[in-house]
């Protein structure tokens, strides 16, 4: 219906010449209306997120704990300079954040990419798949720790009866208490609900591959294998490393699957930067040195962020 | 007649291997199908099949994939081992009241930036998806302190506002994006027609990107259903603690009821938001993947 009626209104062409001064007379008699429309939003979000931006960094400059939080000493740069060279807690943290960002981000990929070339072929029930693997993506983070953890559970989980009846493993194992498998029970349970919509915005990327390109290829002799990484994988570039900008954020800053199901444990062994952060809030009320270790993942992630936001700068027609 | 020629050597290999590569190819694909779905919808099955499993059954003897005696009275059980209507009632009315006050403000900006050129719209814009990308972690101790201050710990309101400032930036940007890509002649149509600007914006616009505010509000909905975070800081009492918080606890084994219930209360929670997805799929993708700012 809007195609239908885009070129009626296109004799405007002739209008146009016309067009231009209107729209700029409209401007000049209500200069305000633009403002008055943003207003609700941007005083919304300077509220709720500007001022409490501003409010962390101004907590991060001092000790400060919640049970005794009358009694707040300013203390400058101290928190910073303790996290960044004598705390051994937020050092493991930094390390924990690279192994679990990269960990799950290619466990993400690796299985999104073999999906999204499968739902790329022309079979009959395509959509439902389509629809049905992002049933994971849309389920609480809760839910999803849930599951998993009691799918893992050391007496009633399925893994451990089907392990043991496979003869992989000998006895029912305690996957969340152990060190090594607790990490890789959360990556698991982040890739399963990460990876379908990396799939669908993948797939998405796939079928903007014009057709003849594959065609020219193939009468130019190309297999699949060399059409599959001369054409489809240039073709994805772009659109993989914006997934992975974007993942690299999220998942840095993610603490909801990591606290639920490991609360940081066993030991430190899950403690990523933002986890540490959280818990320092919740177990320790320390949030003066919790808003510290915040405010540095948040700059750390601006930078990233920055990359992005440029990135959109130039793909959205709009914003030019 | 050379063309007769050709086609004759260039025919296909003869019709049984054919049918056999097809039946072949079928095979394979109906084999990755199965595997692609028995991955990601098993578990639910299995949370599913636990629900329905009678009583005690999951703490005494061993597991039963096929429960013995199914029955449905772990979901009748659940409203009366926990207030269970009311965590849902809290989820459900944070949800919606974030959807709409997020709607409301998002609207209009969305609008202007979509079709004003004003000083400072490109700087508003880009503040917007940074503050998107804000971690919540960053928010949540100034937002607690503040809360706290003005006795707002334990108030949907207090959950309603932190959402937002997740769900306004992503809304912004998606309306924007559907606004945009609206012919800009429907509107000055509609203008020389002696519309107002909040006219054209109510009668031509709004009507033609509902497919974009759906989603849009489709998203917020879910994502402030799902949210754990703000949830968990600002709600220590039960009147307004909301279904994950709930779930987490069952997580830690800070509940004591046996797997039936906590699963039926899990399938509960889940619920909502997969069938919001599977009736509105079309809008949801769509809108996804044109913005594909979500994480």
């Amino acid at each position: 219906m809007i195609a239908d009626r885009a070129p009626a209104a296109r004799p405007g062409a002739s209008v146009s010449m016309t067009a231009a001064p209107v729209r700029r007379a409209r401007r000049r008699r209500i200069p305000m209306l633009p403002y008055l429309l943003v207003a609700p939003a941007v005083i919304l979000m300077i509220v709720i997120a500007l001022y409490p931006t501003i409010y962390a960094v101004q907590l991060s400059l001092y000790d400060v704990n919640l049970a005794r939080y009358n009694r707040a000493r300013f203390v400058g740069l101290d928190n910073y300079w303790k996290l960044l060279f004598d705390d051994q807690v937020f050092r493991v943290s930094v390390l924990q954040t690279l192994r679990w960002v990269g960990v799950v981000i290619v466990g993400q990929l690796g299985l999104a990419l073999p999906v999204a070339l499968f739902l790329n072929m022309k079979f009959t029930f395509r959509g439902f798949i389509r629809t049905a693997i992002l049933i994971p993506w849309v389920i609480p983070a809760a839910v999803t720790s849930l599951i998993w953890v009691f799918m893992f559970d050391a007496n009633l989980g399925v893994a451990n009866d089907i392990l043991v009846r496979l003869g992989i493993i000998e006895i029912y194992w305690t996957w969340l208490s152990d060190f090594k498998t607790a990490f890789f029970l959360v990556v698991m349970a982040a890739v399963w609900s990460g990876f379908p919509f990396m799939s669908i915005v993948l797939l998405a990327a796939l079928q903007g591959i014009p057709e003849e390109m594959y065609e020219a290829a193939k009468i130019d002799g190309a297999g699949v294998w060399a059409r599959f990484l001369h054409i489809t994988l240039p073709m994805l570039v772009p659109t993989i490393l914006l997934i992975l900008l974007l993942r690299t954020i999220w998942l840095s800053h993610s603490v909801d699957l990591v606290y639920i199901m490991t609360v940081g444990g066993p030991g430190y062994s899950n403690y990523t930067t933002a986890v540490y952060s959280f818990l320092l809030t919740t177990s320790q009320f320390e949030i003066g040195y919790a808003s510290a270790v915040a405010v540095v993942l948040a700059v750390v992630l601006l930078a990233v962020s920055t990359i992005y936001v440029r990135q959109m700068e130039r793909s959205q027609e709009y914003l030019r | 007649m050379s063309q007769a020629v050709t086609s004759a050597v260039i025919r296909p290999a003869p019709t049984a291997t054919r049918t056999r590569a097809r039946i072949a190819a079928r095979t394979g694909i109906l084999a990755v199908s199965a595997m692609v779905l028995a991955y990601c919808l098993l578990p639910f099955v299995w949370m599913f099949i636990v629900s329905i499993a009678e009583g005690h059954s999951q703490f005494v003897r061993e597991l039963e994939y096929f429960p013995s005696r199914p029955t449905w009275q772990n979901y009748i059980d659940v409203f009366s081992v926990m207030p269970f209507a009311r965590y849902f009632f809290n989820s459900m009315f944070v949800a919606v009241a974030t959807v709409l006050l997020t709607l409301s403000v998002s609207v209009t900006a969305a609008y202007a930036f979509a079709r004003f050129q004003f000083p400072g719209r490109k700087i508003m814009i880009l503040a917007m998806l940074l503050v998107y990308m804000l971690p919540s972690i960053v928010l949540l101790v100034p937002l607690l302190v503040i809360f706290k201050t003005l006795g707002m710990i334990n108030t949907y309101q207090s959950l309603i506002l932190a959402e937002t400032t997740h769900a306004v930036p992503f809304a912004v940007w998606l309306l924007t994006g559907a606004f945009a890509a609206l012919p800009r002649e429907l509107e000055e149509a509609a203008l020389v027609d002696g519309c107002t600007p909040f006219q054209a914006l109510l009668r031509i616009v709004l009507p033609l990107s509902l497919p974009g505010i759906i989603a849009a509000g489709l998203f917020v909905f879910i994502a402030s259903w799902n949210n754990f975070l703000f949830a968990f800081m600002f709600t220590s009492g039960e009147d307004v603690r909301t279904l994950p918080v709930v779930t987490r606890f069952f997580v830690q084994g800070e509940a004591d009821f046996h797997w039936g219930i906590i699963m039926a209360c899990a399938v509960l929670t889940t619920l909502p938001v997969a069938m919001l997805f599977l009736f509105f799929q079309r809008y949801l993708i769509g809108g996804l993947t044109a913005g594909s700012v979500k994480g």
